[in-house]
């Protein structure tokens, strides 16, 4: 399983494509600085189905004033959470 | 041509703001450049467009690391002034955001209001 | 962000505060009447009471929006707080000659006001 890293939104950069065609059948993706506005309703849906795959940095979101408009089917994950995330992924990939 | 174009300037700067805050320094370099129109007495709009409307959200926070938010410098535009705030409609349905609960109080503009603002305005400037 | 380097010290009453090559705080949790007193004084400035209206209405400002106010502002500020009369730019001149924004900023303990030539 690898870790893929996105910061960059959906809104913005097309970039998140790239990650997605990436991404083996059991890999996560972590939203993390601008890449957590993925998680708002209507964009997450950029992301198709992830579902328990797609993770959000919280303190990213929290400094944005998101945490209330993140999406039910993201994961929100701490720094800490963050570790971990990575400790389990045999590598991660960054997306920018 | 010249006297029909001053009839219609709404303003002397049109600011568009295109980034969210924390991601990069676009959106406070955006919001430095109006103050400091404004300071010197310019007439300022704000054009807020595609994640640029996250700067909006209410409840923002300094970053994680101690870093200053924007929220602060965007509850002061008001002490400047500046009260021209547009947000693009379109930015807004897609980020799932309504324009009644943003942080200040701004207008919606949809597109043909949008593709008119760059010329009713004497100097454009996109951050 | 106070990153600047430090200048001089502001030396008074046995105590010494650095300085940045503008005459603003470094660290701005220095400040306290005496500091603003003595910043004063370096500008030949006695402080009264309407002086330290005008220094409270900048550090509540500062407070608020986590900058120093450049001129208009500043006007917008105190006539909101103190009224139309201590609000007129020429009352604030008099308290602070030269740059109200900017020797009001330093004696108030704020940063400089960035948006303000």
């Amino acid at each position: 399983m690898l870790l893929h890293i996105l910061n960059r939104s959906p809104a913005t950069s097309e970039v998140y494509r790239q990650a997605l065609s990436a991404m083996g059948a059991a890999d996560r993706l972590l939203l993390i600085e601008d890449g957590v506005q993925g998680a708002l309703g209507p964009l997450v849906e950029c992301f198709g189905d992830l579902t328990g795959r797609l993770y959000a940095l919280e303190e990213d979101l929290s400094a944005r004033g998101l945490v209330p408009l993140c999406d039910a089917s993201v994961v929100k994950v701490d720094v800490e959470g963050f570790v971990t995330l990575t400790e389990e992924a045999m590598r991660t990939v960054s997306w920018f | 041509m010249a006297n029909d174009k001053a009839q219609w300037m709404e303003g002397d700067l049109l600011v568009i703001l295109r980034h969210g805050p924390h991601g990069t320094s676009w959106l406070r370099e955006g919001l430095d450049a109006a103050l400091v129109a404004a300071a010197f007495g310019r007439r300022v709009t704000l054009l807020f467009m595609g994640e640029g409307v996250t700067a909006l959200v209410p409840g923002q926070s300094g970053g994680p690391l101690g870093q200053k938010g924007t929220a602060p410098t965007l509850e002061m535009l008001e002490m400047y002034d500046i009260d021209s705030l547009l947000v693009e409609a379109d930015a807004l349905a897609r980020f799932g955001l309504c324009v009644d609960g943003l942080l200040l109080p701004a207008r919606a503009a949809g597109p043909l209001e949008l593709s008119a603002l760059a010329r009713t305005h004497a100097l454009v400037l996109t951050f | 962000m106070a990153t600047s380097e430090i200048y001089r010290y502001l030396d008074f009453k046995g105590a010494s505060v650095p300085l940045d090559p503008e005459g603003y705080l470094i660290d701005l949790d220095d400040w306290n009447p005496d500091v603003a007193r003595a910043i004063a004084n370096e500008e030949g400035i006695e402080l009264t009471h309407e002086h330290w209206e005008i220094i409270e209405v900048l550090r509540d400002f500062y407070r608020r929006f986590e900058q120093a106010p450049a001129m208009r502002p500043l006007v917008k500020a105190v006539t909101k707080a103190l009224g139309e009369e201590k609000g007129r730019s020429i009352h604030l001149m008099r308290l602070f000659p030269g740059s109200p924004a900017k020797l009001g900023a330093r004696i108030a303990g704020l940063p400089k006001p960035t948006n303000c030539l």
